[in-house]
């Protein structure tokens, strides 16, 4: 067999696994937001169908194929079929380029754990993950329904607002990793030693902000806001339509989980092990420089391959987990809120780290200080100054007030003016 | 541990730390996530146990040898503020007086239980079950066959220990 | 007492107020006339007074005992006290007496809700009895008739026996045994069967022993609404109550009237009312076989009869009230005079009730064959109400029938007439040529007056309400003669009597507020009965 079928062959098993995958991860998720949900409500959640529920989503999908679809007389109906698709196919595309564990070495040659390791990886994922907002904003406005046409319109707003906090968050990622692809910043995580949300934590928690806000996910569920919006851009959905809008939100969920472990969290390395470092340089697979910088070949095996899944599994599933606390936490902000906050000071406070971290990097490449260690160190404790600094600025209503600080405020004022009046 | 409703004031003349507040709320939904005890009765396995005084659908008594207890009064229908009551009264071969038809809308009825405290001869009564689902709606009709076949037990309207329900 | 007293009077004092009666009336009656209820059973106005129930007693001061007051007469300078602590004490005594052996079955009682027993028990009665010794046990028995007999709730008032001993003088019923076994029976197998007004005797048991088989489980004493009406069932026009459940008429019953019934009625007419819950209506107004509204029926007949040039023949029965009758004679007048028809049935020798000469089963078997005779209306037909209108049947002018289905005739019934108006509650084959089919209500659902064969006008209230569209046949016939007269239409049954009562010299200007509730003699006033 030629070198290209063997290759054709082996992209074609990964792209089927992944796509599998991501889609029984999807179905996974949705039964685990209920259960969570269930859990932190005191209840058991869906356990009846299959062990633990674990068939829940089988019977939901099920149901949903077999349930009638309505079509609003005065839809768009072209948009309206478009919406849920492209919904729900930019969060599946965007996995492509996420690499998910340590390569596979398999008679003779070594398989990369990944659909494609494209050049300009983080590039494609920017593009692809904005594209889902055209679902929910076209789902909107074809149903020709108020609400769901205001759903829209906050999806887009609030997509545009945070698309820049995001993007800035990643280009410190960029300037601590030199490259944008996936594979090498797992790669410079590995050789740092130090996982980029350490170094660059602000950059985390903004990217974690913004993901949020990208996905809709409460506290940002703006376009869906039930108590205002009866059930937001998907008002008029039933049937399969509707449940490609959830399939499309958990898999953007499943996507930023997993962008959010690899990111900062190192993808698939193992911490505190350097055994499973594996980056492919020039023809050779190597899992270090020696001090000399000649490259040290690394050692491959599947049961690192396995290992390391693993750890990525772990946190991506420890970053859906977490979506799902939060949105059971945390209630939903106003309208006005989101804006604030995604302007008045995620997008400043995004630019000024990104000077401040290109700043330190830059000074720290004059004296002379390597990528290692003391390079990661340094960075750390500025971006945890950053970070102290940024979370002190945000809270204590200084900036986002909700309304009853608000009003506190009004009263004070109120006070004094009437304490000034009794004075004269 | 049963549910009850925590009731939180809002600190006064101080400024809240939004950051604090939060992790204090993803501290305490981690604590009930975790938290074995689950207040979800798993109904078809599980039941709740229901009050002694509990109204639900009716039932008719009926004497050892399976006739109606009904003697056809007219109280019931009469006392009956849904007038969800049929009921035509008859004399049987013995010369007894019984409903030859009784029929009770159960959509209709309020279940206040008045029927079963004018029933002079404790004929019908509110039955404490709740399980009463169909397929049809025409079957919450219940006719003198269906009062007769329901087995479930029967209200006690009052607590005797607490007549007054003080 | 004082000078001004007349010799024919008797003033004394009834619970402390001062009571001015003639002489020889009864306390009971006495405290009837002023309002105070003596709770009695074997008293009844229309039977003699045996002073046996007990309950009646009432303390008179400075008398030594407690006197009956149905019979004791009021004189002058008595001071009687019926709610006395003593009075009440002897009555709840008397009533525990009666509770020895009543079932207390009121559950299955069809006297129940209108049982003197129970009223008296629920008002002063001894909350929980005292009795240990088992009750005396009789079932039940058969009296013939529509009469059903339950011993054991029998509190032995003696009515029953002394209606059929003093009023229908026809003596079936008597106490047999005595004290605590003393029962009413029948002699031997006869029972009353035949008795033409034991009826009565269930109307004025105060408890549930005397039930009517007929009624026997239909219906709640107060599930029934009773409106005060007519016997339709011979000329004699007794006072009746119908007394009517889910639009159907249950029973009949007899209304207090001592100038027409006193307080009786056959059992002819107590029992004939089930024709009054006929199903086989007439509903909405058809115009040639056409359903049409009552604006366009009666705008449409109204042309057809003005462009009719034929002679005019009526026909109707004499069931119709005064006032369909007054109007169909009114409306003949309009259309250039004809002769008007009517049929009634007619039986040979009427059933007297011996006891209250007033009141017979007529020979009539209709209720208004005076007023047809008052409105000059020609009789035809023979005793079973059939028959005789061979003339009309094949008239070739314009034929109008009022209320009769003339069931004895068939289809052909009126083809060769050029317009045949039918005004009709019921369905009828005869009416298949009819162009005009205008459903109207019977006596039952409608406000009118009868003339009974005294020639008392007496007037019935709607009891029943009426199927669909139909309407009175008043309003319809009042309105096409105000058309044609250019007049005011009667809109309501009082209208519709005074505009007949004005061209009527027999009913005297009489008007439906000089007829009361008990009716009056034509051209003279109501005359006030009893009480």
């Amino acid at each position: 067999m030629s070198e290209q079928t063997l290759f054709l062959i082996e992209k074609s098993i990964i792209v089927l696994a992944v796509f599998g995958g991501v889609m029984l991860v999807v179905a996974l998720t949705t039964l685990v937001e209920r259960r969570v949900a269930g859990f932190i409500q005191d209840r058991y959640g869906p356990n009846r169908v299959g062990p633990f529920g674990i068939l829940q989503p089988a019977a939901d999908g099920l149901k949903n194929f077999l349930k009638e679809e309505t079509m609003p007389a005065a839809a768009a109906q072209p948009y309206f079929w478009l919406g849920p698709v492209i919904s729900l196919a930019p969060a599946l595309v965007t996995f492509a380029v996420v690499p998910f564990a340590a390569p596979l070495p398999i008679g003779g040659r070594v398989v990369e754990m990944i659909v494609a390791d494209v050049p300009i990886g983080i590039l494609y994922i920017l593009a692809l993950s904005s594209l889902g907002v055209y679902g929910v904003v076209m789902g909107g406005w074809a149903s020709n329904n108020k609400y769901s046409f205001l759903g829209g319109l906050r999806a887009s707003a609030q997509m545009v607002s945070y698309e820049v906090a995001l993007g800035l968050a990643i280009v410190v990622v960029l300037l601590m990793a030199g490259n944008v692809t996936l594979t090498e910043m797992v790669w410079q995580q590995q050789q740092l030693n130090f996982w980029f949300a350490f170094p660059i934590s602000l950059a985390f928690i903004l990217f974690v902000i913004s993901a949020f806000a990208e996905t809709n996910r409460t506290p940002f569920d703006m376009p869906e806001a039930e108590s205002e919006l009866v059930a937001g851009f998907h008002t008029e959905y039933s049937g399969m339509k509707y449940a490609m809008y959830p399939m499309g939100e958990y898999a953007h969920l499943v996507t930023s989980s997993a962008l959010m472990a690899t990111l900062f969290f190192g993808g698939w390395d193992i911490p505190f092990w350097t055994g499973d470092d594996a980056f492919r340089y020039g023809d050779m697979w190597i899992s270090g420089f020696a001090a000399d910088g000649t490259p040290i070949e690394a050692s491959l095996a599947w049961w690192k391959t396995f290992l390391t899944f693993g750890a990525f599994a772990a946190k991506t599933y420890f970053f859906v987990i977490f979506y799902i606390w939060v949105r059971w936490t945390i209630p939903r902000f106003r309208y006005d809120q989101i804006m604030q906050l995604g302007w008045k000071i995620m997008l400043p406070v995004a630019l000024a780290y990104v000077m401040v971290v290109a700043g330190t990097i830059l000074a720290l490449d004059q004296l002379g200080v390597g990528y290692g260690f003391t390079f990661g160190l340094v960075l750390t404790v500025v971006s945890a100054i950053c970070t102290g600094l940024f979370l002190l600025v945000l809270d204590r209503g200084r900036n986002l007030s909700g309304a009853h600080s608000k009003a506190q405020k009004r009263f004070a004022s109120e006070r004094k003016a009437l304490t000034a009046d009794s004075g004269d | 541990m049963p549910p009850t409703v925590k009731v939180m004031r809002r600190p006064e003349g101080v400024r809240t730390s939004f950051l604090r507040a939060t992790l204090k709320g993803m501290a305490l939904t981690f604590k009930h996530m975790v938290n074995p005890n689950k207040i979800t009765v798993q109904y078809p396995e599980e039941r709740m146990e229901i009050t002694p005084r509990w109204r639900g659908t009716h039932r008719m008594e009926t004497h050892a040898d399976g006739r109606p207890k009904c003697v056809a009064c007219g109280l019931c229908p009469t006392v009956c503020p849904s007038n969800c009551i049929r009921l035509v009264g008859g004399e049987d071969d013995q010369g007894n007086r019984y409903p030859i038809v009784y029929e009770i809308d159960e959509f209709r009825c309020i279940f206040c239980g008045m029927c079963q405290e004018v029933c002079p001869v404790e004929a019908i009564h509110v039955g404490v079950h709740y399980e009463n689902a169909e397929y049809t709606r025409d079957r919450f009709v219940y006719d003198l066959d269906r009062l007769m076949e329901q087995d479930h037990p029967t209200s006690l309207l009052w607590d005797p220990s607490d007549p007054k329900s003080e | 007492m004082s000078d001004q007293q007349t010799p024919n009077t008797v003033t004394f004092t009834l619970d402390g107020q001062e009571v001015t009666v003639p002489k020889g009336t009864t306390i009971l009656r006495a405290a009837e006339s002023i309002g105070i209820k003596i709770p009695h059973y074997c008293f009844h106005p229309g039977l003699s007074s045996p002073a046996m129930c007990r309950l009646c007693l009432v303390e008179v001061e400075g008398w030594p005992r407690m006197a009956p007051s149905c019979k004791e007469t009021a004189q002058d300078g008595m001071v009687v006290f019926t709610n006395s602590e003593l009075a009440q004490k002897q009555r709840t005594g008397v009533l525990e007496f009666y509770l020895v052996n009543h079932p207390l079955d009121c559950p299955i009682c069809d006297q129940s809700g209108e049982c003197d027993l129970q009223d008296y028990v629920f008002e002063e009665g001894r909350e929980h009895g005292r009795g240990r010794e088992p009750k005396r046990v009789l079932g039940r028995d058969d009296f013939g008739g529509d009469v059903l007999f339950n011993g054991d709730r029998c509190v032995m008032c003696t009515r029953c026996v002394r209606f059929m001993r003093e009023v229908a003088e026809d003596e079936r019923l008597c106490v047999v045994e005595r004290g605590n076994r003393a029962v009413i029976d029948t002699f031997f197998e006869e029972g009353l069967e035949g008795s033409p007004y034991a009826g009565n005797i269930i109307d004025i048991c105060p408890v549930g022993a005397l039930i009517s088989k007929d009624f026997l489980h239909k219906a709640r004493a107060w599930d029934l609404d009773r409106t005060p009406s007519v016997c339709p069932s011979c000329s004699q026009g007794c006072n009746i109550t119908l007394q009517v459940r889910d639009d159907l008429v249950q029973r009949l019953k007899p209304r207090e009237n001592l100038e027409v019934n006193g307080w009786w009625m056959c059992d002819f007419g107590r029992h004939n009312y089930e024709w009054m819950n006929r199903t086989d209506r007439t509903e909405v107004p058809m115009v040639r076989g056409q359903e049409v509204g009552w604006a366009d029926a009666l705008g449409d007949l109204l042309q057809a009869l003005k462009d009719a040039k034929e002679s005019v023949k009526a026909v109707t029965w004499a069931h119709a009230p005064n006032e369909e009758m007054g109007l169909l004679s009114g409306l003949l007048a309009e259309l250039g005079g004809g002769e008007v028809v009517y049929r009634s049935p007619r039986t040979e020798g009427e059933v007297p009730l011996p006891g209250f000469p007033l009141l017979a089963r007529r020979e009539d078997l209709a209720p208004n064959v005076n007023g047809a005779e008052i409105f000059g209306f020609r009789r035809v037909g023979d005793n079973n109400s059939q028959g005789g209108l061979d003339e009309l049947a094949g008239h070739d002018g314009v034929l109008i029938v009022v209320g009769d289905p003339i069931e004895d005739y068939g289809e052909d019934f009126g083809s060769k007439a050029e317009l045949y108006v039918y005004l009709g509650s019921y369905q009828s084959k005869t009416a298949s040529n009819a162009h005009f089919v205008l459903p109207i209500t019977t006596f039952a659902e409608q406000e009118g007056t009868y003339t009974n064969v005294q020639g008392r006008v007496q007037r019935f209230w709607p009891g029943v309400r009426s199927p669909a569209s139909a309407r009175p046949g008043w309003l319809i016939l009042g309105a096409l003669v105000a058309e044609l007269t250019g007049t005011e239409a009667p809109v309501s049954a009082d209208q519709a009597f005074a505009k007949i009562a004005e061209k009527t010299s027999e009913f005297g200007g009489i008007t439906y507020r000089d007829l009361g509730p008990r009716g009056a003699v034509a051209g003279k006033p109501a005359g006030v009965s009893g009480d």
